[in-house]
């Protein structure tokens, strides 16, 4: 009779041990960073290490903002994932729309070949995608920044998005049309509305695809004043002394708009996942 | 009749041709263009350029560093993948059952994935910091080593950018294996239970063969982009001086194209990570077959 209810603790004891230690370990590295942020210079060397700073102040934020070029950087890294959240929408929902309410030769072979380049890492693409935009003269633009995330999201964004505009069924947009609306205020009014977890997902992955990349920015982007956020932020290391402080309060400005997208459409994601899947 | 069918046709491929047209341009395109550019001798920025055949390839051939990156890229690799796999899905047999604040632990466990890696990894050179880490201050504190580590030194950084990658990297499998757990029937398990199973047998029989499409899925693109993960290991090896110690084989393949500014064999080392990868995935399609079909 005894072994029941302790058998049930100890696997309930389990479950938070294990969900404790998940947060944890997520968790602490960001409650650092954050503490480390707020500390003035001698208390970031300071051992043992505070964990909440006895003097807290916003002085590192203040040099962020006014010592380096970390506000050139934002914008520009707002400007880029925003262009590309859009582009891809627009691109990837015309395409997803097509290839699953027409008919044609080869829309198949289409889906799969737009699937197979899933696979391709950036590093795979990057120097001959970095040669073709010098070709074509635009290196150092944001233009190519634009196209090099729009292209590189196309085929998981196009997947998802055909998934969940199979999901909708066609009577809707047939009862529509038979009262008269043409095609695309069909799509406007009935399709796109429906769609709207899809497009909201797929947006968020885009948008964190290209708020976070390094690599496509390093290569492409030679000025400084066009520099986005990660390569910007990397370049604040190549001083002599690396100031944790300055460092910790730019990693916060980083994170913040990123996880702010991320728990706003928290609800669609696992929605979106089944579906996909993201790329990473 | 015939008409409106092919209008349906053009409209159709109208839609889809943006998309197709920079999917064939911006990305398919680089690839075979660089297959091409493996085969000539030429400079990253200049256009001089000049055909020689293979002869990037026997460089490689015999080329000591190429070798270590592929032996350094494939520890990189093994170990992230495994513990990435068996953290993902231990963390999603947790979250999959129901407890107070589960929503809470789900959207937090997630984070590191959605961070920038920038941001990931000066938050693990700052609390790997040889001297003034949290890290070694604890370690120190507890008694397990006597002096502070060198994480990013020679001897460790590997450990670290492979604990690191891990940490980062986990939750997309954990996402992954939690949306198709959400999926399993629970008759499933309560006819288990009924029959007097235990959790283990419950996992054995009754999950496992549920999860097994999704995880064969989920290991075959890990494997990929673990394979070819550039940005993580490239950032946490520069400015660390021991940055050769975790010279992956994407690492190399960028330094060969901008840093000796080769972009020849730059690409000659993208087209054998591609080959190496092609071969795997067919011979990891042969080997599961069974669960291919069902993934």
């Amino acid at each position: 009779m005894n072994r029941r209810p302790r058998r049930w603790l100890s696997t309930r004891g389990l479950l938070y041990g294990g969900a404790a230690f998940l947060v944890l370990q997520a968790a602490f590295p960001f409650f650092w960073m954050i503490s480390t942020s707020f500390k003035p210079p001698a208390e970031v060397f300071a051992q043992p290490p505070s964990f909440i700073p006895d003097d807290p102040t916003w002085d590192n934020f203040h040099r962020l903002f006014t010592a380096t070029g970390f506000l050139t950087y934002f914008w520009n890294s707002v400007i880029v994932s925003g262009l590309s959240v859009l582009l891809t929408m627009i691109v990837s929902a015309a395409g997803a729309y097509s290839l699953t309410r027409y008919r044609y030769i080869g829309r198949e072979k289409i889906a799969g070949l737009i699937l197979c380049t899933y696979m391709f890492a950036p590093i795979m693409v990057v120097i001959p995608f970095f040669i073709l935009v010098k070709k074509l003269g635009i290196e150092n633009t944001h233009f190519a920044l634009v196209l090099a995330f729009t292209s590189f999201c196309l085929p998981f964004t196009l997947w998802l998005m055909r998934a969940f505009f199979a999901t909708i069924p066609m009577e809707l947009e047939e009862a529509a049309l038979v009262d008269g609306a043409g095609r695309v205020r069909a799509l406007i009014y009935v399709v796109l509305p429906l769609a709207l977890p899809g497009i909201i997902a797929t947006s968020i992955f885009t948008f964190i695809l290209a708020w976070n990349d390094y690599i496509f920015t390093r290569i492409l982007i030679t000025s400084d004043e066009l520099k986005t956020l990660p390569v910007g932020v990397q370049d604040l290391f190549h001083s002599a002394l690396i100031d944790w402080g300055l460092i910790m309060a730019a990693g916060m400005m980083i994170t913040i708009p990123a996880l702010l997208f991320f728990l706003s459409v928290q609800r669609y994601l696992i929605r979106g996942w089944g579906a996909g899947g993201v790329k990473g | 009749m015939i008409q409106s069918r092919s209008r349906e046709q053009i409209v159709g491929l109208l839609a889809i041709a943006p998309a197709l047209f920079l999917i064939l341009a911006l990305t398919l395109y680089p690839v075979a263009y660089s297959i091409w550019l493996s085969l000539l001798e030429k400079h990253s920025f200049f256009p001089q350029e000049r055909f020689v055949g293979l002869e990037n390839f026997f460089y490689l051939w015999k080329d000591e560093e190429f070798w270590t990156s592929l032996w350094l890229g494939t520890v990189y690799s093994v170990w992230t993948i495994l513990f990435q796999i068996i953290l993902g899905v231990a963390a999603a047999l947790i979250l999959n059952e129901s407890f107070v604040g589960r929503g809470l632990v789900r959207a937090i466990v997630l984070f590191p994935y959605m961070i920038p890696t920038i941001v990931a990894v000066i938050l693990w050179k700052w609390l790997l910091n040889d001297t003034y880490g949290v890290v070694n201050y604890w370690m120190v504190a507890l008694g397990i080593v006597r002096d502070p580590v060198s994480w990013l030194g020679t001897d460790h950084i590997m450990l670290s950018v492979i604990a690191m990658s891990i940490w980062q990297f986990f939750p997309f499998v954990l996402l992954t294996i939690l949306a198709r757990l959400q999926t399993i029937p629970p008759e499933l398990y309560e006819a288990a239970k009924v029959d007097g199973a235990s959790a283990v047998r419950r996992f054995i029989h009754v999950t496992l063969p549920q999860i097994r499409g999704i995880l064969f899925v989920v290991i075959l693109l890990r494997s990929i982009w673990m394979f070819t993960k550039f940005d993580t290991v490239w950032l946490m090896g520069e400015g660390a001086g021991a940055g050769r110690f975790i010279r992956t084989l994407p690492v190399y393949a960028y330094m060969r194209t901008l840093t000796y500014y080769q972009a020849g064999l730059g690409a000659a080392l993208a087209v054998i990570m591609f080959a190496i990868l092609i071969v795997c995935t067919v011979i990891y399609f042969r080997m599961f077959r069974e669960e291919a079909d069902i993934g």
